[in-house]
């Protein structure tokens, strides 16, 4: 699991890579929990090489998508696979975030 | 039959209507005694008013005569006054004159002149005073307004004799004289003022008169008449009436007299005496059928006395007015506490009739289905010669009359048994529940197929229900010699089935009995094997209550079943559990169960088994297992598993992804929160895979923890409220055919289902 990150012109895009399992999560969850630092801006999470997410990834999702709200900002989860779109419309993800 | 029954109902509304109408009788009189009760209350009340109401009005009306008649009193005191002084303020004049008899002429002329309320003097000398004048009487009197001059020295008059002239001298003092018609001037009612006249010698010489006409004195006495009907008396010393509203009685009647001609004169004769004895005060005397109150009293000086009556009708005529008014107020009162009353009693009466009958009929209603509900199966066991089925039923039902049934026979050495809950409550459900017992029984005598059955059933019932209200409706027929065990579930909950573990039956929903006719019921087919159990029952128990509004649930229903007893020992032990669970929250469902043990011991071996066979021919059945450790890594190799089980069973990619995902969230779940902060603990995963079906155990022996009993995660709300928990329990829910959590022997065992063809 890698996660890549570039901002450009107030936005930030977290690229995603591989597996985002619950071991996954705890080695590169601070590397995106760090992008609360930047939940005033337009966070994209590009999902297009994301081949599976857990439960806690969504958690890691979700707590983004909190600070955007407070902050001003916003998430949007960019080009995820069926797998993980039929997750997202099981935890009701679907209609928390931004999805392209 | 049928008329007969009309008759009854016919004679039993008869008979209702008569207890209506008694009822209807009787609380008119009830009503009446208490108008009655109320009445007497409220008369007590107003005669009390009225007596103290009476006392205050007479002492006022006592207190405003008196102060009436004492200014009268005054009044003719002020002008018995003027006369008198009129006479005394002379009397030196009259004593300087006898000296000179002819001077004394001019006396009576001088009283006259000065004093107008004076009629006539004179001046009357003690008859030989004088020697030339053997009577001597020179008299002055007004007549229309002039001085008139006579004497009374006549011997027609004989004045010597008369009491004016004859008193004052015997008594030697002044004197007011009886009073006289006076005939010289007309009919004129006088009285006399005499005073004795001495010469120098101190020896009497002559009376000095003044006259005081009376006509003034019955005016006077009018302002009495503080009341339209009150009238005034005066008297004088002896009781002659000087003043009276009976004209014709004036100086002609003695009020003794008078009394004398009236009836009832005992009180007049009272205050005759008194007002004679120069008494004051007053007293109630019967005159002419009327209670009067009369007041009285002297006039000094003169010795007369005068009296005022005042009808007591009068008096208290205002009160009497005023009370009147209040009685018919009274009056229209209480006709009307009466008319309200009779008008709620009837109202009462009619809801109660109204209730009463409601209740009858309900009560008719449900022992109809009480009746029916009496023709099942109620003894265990119920085939006590049959070694190969062990047998227990029972409904505990809810204070209201529910609608749920079980039924079970033996045909054909086949074992025909449904289970049933009718939705709603109430009568109407009871008689549902009655029907459809009873088309089961019907039904089943010719029909083997359990969905067939429930087909039928679902046509008779669709047809006649119009309060549409539907039967859930499970029905099995079990071939008691090879254990095949067919059924058709119409929207029930599937039955547990008890096996080396215990586990819901499959079933296929389908559509409750009643909602539509002509809807095909699924089949479906399973076999027991010898010491196999079902267990069926309706959502009384598992959605049984407690005081916090949590429910009994699947699980603590798995676990009450653990282990095998006589089946009435299973019942019993669901029965205690779902009771000590509740904690004596009130039952709001019936709560049914059927349990049947399965002890044909000619299928006893194993392998013998005969499997039912779905048309899923696949022998690939096989087993796998994985011991990892409580550290997150783990579930590297849990993946790796999956991986496999996945390749080799041709599991397609997306199916692969969410098993593992379940998978994954459910040991994550395990890792996490069994062992608490102890590291290095195991956790078992066993996978099953069979007949299309791949099947996780895990287990591990840390503390007890159901997470199918967990709390449902909220997915709806906003990412603000969502919380962080429940995510991984919620998927692994989700994804999964089947669930289930029970704790044994010191472990949690979580077992995963789902079919991947």
């Amino acid at each position: 699991m890698k996660i890549n990150t570039k901002r450009q012109e107030g936005i930030v895009t977290a690229e995603l890579v591989g597996r985002l399992d619950t071991p996954a999560s705890q080695e590169v969850g601070n590397d995106l929990l760090v992008l609360q630092n930047d939940a005033d801006k337009t966070i994209i999470l590009d999902c297009t090489a994301l081949e599976y997410i857990s439960s806690s990834g969504l958690r890691l999702f979700l707590t983004l998508r909190k600070a955007a709200s407070q902050k001003g900002g916003k998430v949007i989860v960019k080009n995820i696979n069926d797998d993980i779109r039929s997750v997202f419309m099981m935890t009701g993800f679907l209609n928390l975030f931004e999805i392209i | 039959m049928k008329s007969r029954e009309k008759i009854r109902s016919d004679f039993k509304k008869i008979k209702d209507a008569a207890s209506e109408r008694s009822m209807k009788k009787k609380s008119f009189w009830t009503g009446l005694v208490l108008i009655a009760f109320a009445a007497v209350f409220l008369e007590a009340i107003s005669l009390l008013q009225a007596h103290y109401a009476k006392k205050g009005v007479r002492t006022e009306a006592i207190a405003r005569a008196e102060s009436q008649l004492n200014s009268t009193r005054n009044n003719i005191l002020n002008i018995v006054n003027q006369v008198e002084s009129a006479v005394r303020n002379t009397v030196w004049v009259a004593q300087w004159c006898l000296d000179v008899p002819d001077s004394l002429q001019n006396i009576p002329k001088l009283i006259v002149n000065n004093n107008p309320i004076v009629a006539g003097s004179t001046i009357a000398l003690v008859p030989g005073y004088y020697k030339d004048r053997p009577l001597y009487a020179p008299y002055s009197a007004i007549t229309n307004g002039e001085i008139m001059d006579k004497t009374l020295a006549t011997p027609e008059y004989d004045y010597p004799s008369k009491e004016w002239f004859t008193k004052p001298i015997e008594k030697e003092k002044d004197y007011w004289s009886e009073p006289y018609i006076d005939t010289g001037g007309g009919e004129i009612l006088m009285t006399t003022y005499s005073v004795p006249i001495r010469d120098k010698t101190g020896r009497i010489a002559a009376v000095l008169t003044a006259d005081l006409d009376l006509e003034w004195l019955s005016t006077l006495v009018e302002g009495l008449k503080i009341y339209p009907s009150a009238f005034s008396t005066v008297v004088s010393r002896t009781g002659q009436i000087m003043v009276s509203p009976a004209e014709t009685l004036v100086m002609k009647t003695n009020i003794n007299e008078f009394a004398s001609s009236v009836k009832d004169s005992n009180d007049l004769k009272k205050l005759n005496a008194a007002m004679l004895n120069r008494e004051s005060g007053n007293m109630l005397i019967t005159h002419e059928g009327e209670k009067n109150m009369v007041l009285f009293g002297p006039i000094d000086r003169t010795g007369w006395a005068i009296n005022v009556f005042i009808p007591e009708k009068e008096i208290f005529a205002n009160l009497d007015k005023l009370s009147s008014f209040i009685r018919i107020l009274q009056l229209l009162g209480l006709v009307l506490l009466f008319l309200i009353m009779r008008s709620v009693a009837n109202s009462q009466i009619r809801f109660k009739a109204i209730n009463d009958r409601k209740e009858k009929m309900e009560n008719e209603l449900h022992i109809a289905s009480r009746i029916q509900m009496s023709m099942i199966p109620k003894i265990f066991p119920p085939f006590p010669t049959r070694k190969d089925i062990d047998m227990a039923a029972d409904i505990v039902p809810a204070k209201e009359v529910g609608g749920d049934l079980y039924d079970f026979f033996i045909r054909d050495e086949k074992l025909f048994f449904c289970i049933g809950d009718v939705s709603g409550k109430g009568v109407p459900a009871s008689m549902v529940m009655a029907v459809t017992r009873s088309l089961f029984r019907s039904v089943s005598t010719r029909e083997d197929n359990p969905a067939d059955i429930v087909s039928s059933i679902n046509d008779s019932m669709s047809d006649m229900n119009e309060s549409n209200m539907f039967v859930t409706f499970f029905c099995g027929v079990l071939n008691l010699s090879d254990g095949t065990l067919k059924y058709c579930n119409a929207g029930h909950n599937a039955p547990l089935i008890l096996t080396d573990r215990i586990e819901c039956l499959n079933v296929v929903p389908n559509l409750p009995i009643g909602v539509l006719k002509g809807m095909g019921y699924q089949q479906q087919e399973t076999s027991l094997k010898y010491d196999d159990a079902i267990f069926l029952y309706t959502d009384g128990i598992t959605e049984a209550e407690n005081l916090k509004h949590e429910q009994f649930g699947l699980t603590r229903l798995k676990n009450t079943l653990s282990g095998r007893k006589a089946s009435i020992e299973h019942l019993k032990n669901v029965q205690t559990a779902v009771s000590k669970f509740v904690d004596g929250a009130p039952q709001s469902d019936d709560m049914t169960m059927l349990f049947i043990h399965y002890l044909n011991s000619n299928i006893m071996v194993a392998g013998g088994t005969p499997e039912a066979n779905n048309g899923l021919n696949d022998n690939s059945d096989s087993s796998y297992s994985l011991r990892i450790t409580n550290d997150i890594q783990q579930i590297r190799k849990l993946s790796e598993l999956i991986d496999k089980i996945a390749e080799e069973n041709k599991i397609s990619n997306q199916l692969h992804s969410s098993i593992n995902l379940a998978v994954e969230e459910a040991v994550t779940n395990v890792i996490c929160y069994a062992y608490g902060e102890k590291k290095n603990m195991p956790i078992d995963i066993n996978v099953f895979v069979r007949e299309g079906e791949i099947k996780f155990d895990i287990e591990d022996s840390g503390k007890p923890f159901d997470p199918t009993a967990a709390p449902k995660a909220n997915t709806a709300s906003d990412a603000d409220q969502r919380q962080v928990g429940g995510l991984g329990i919620h998927l692994f829910k989700n994804i999964m055919d089947s669930v289930n959590y029970s704790y044994r022997d010191g472990k949690n065992i979580l077992s995963l289902t789902k079919r991947f063809i």
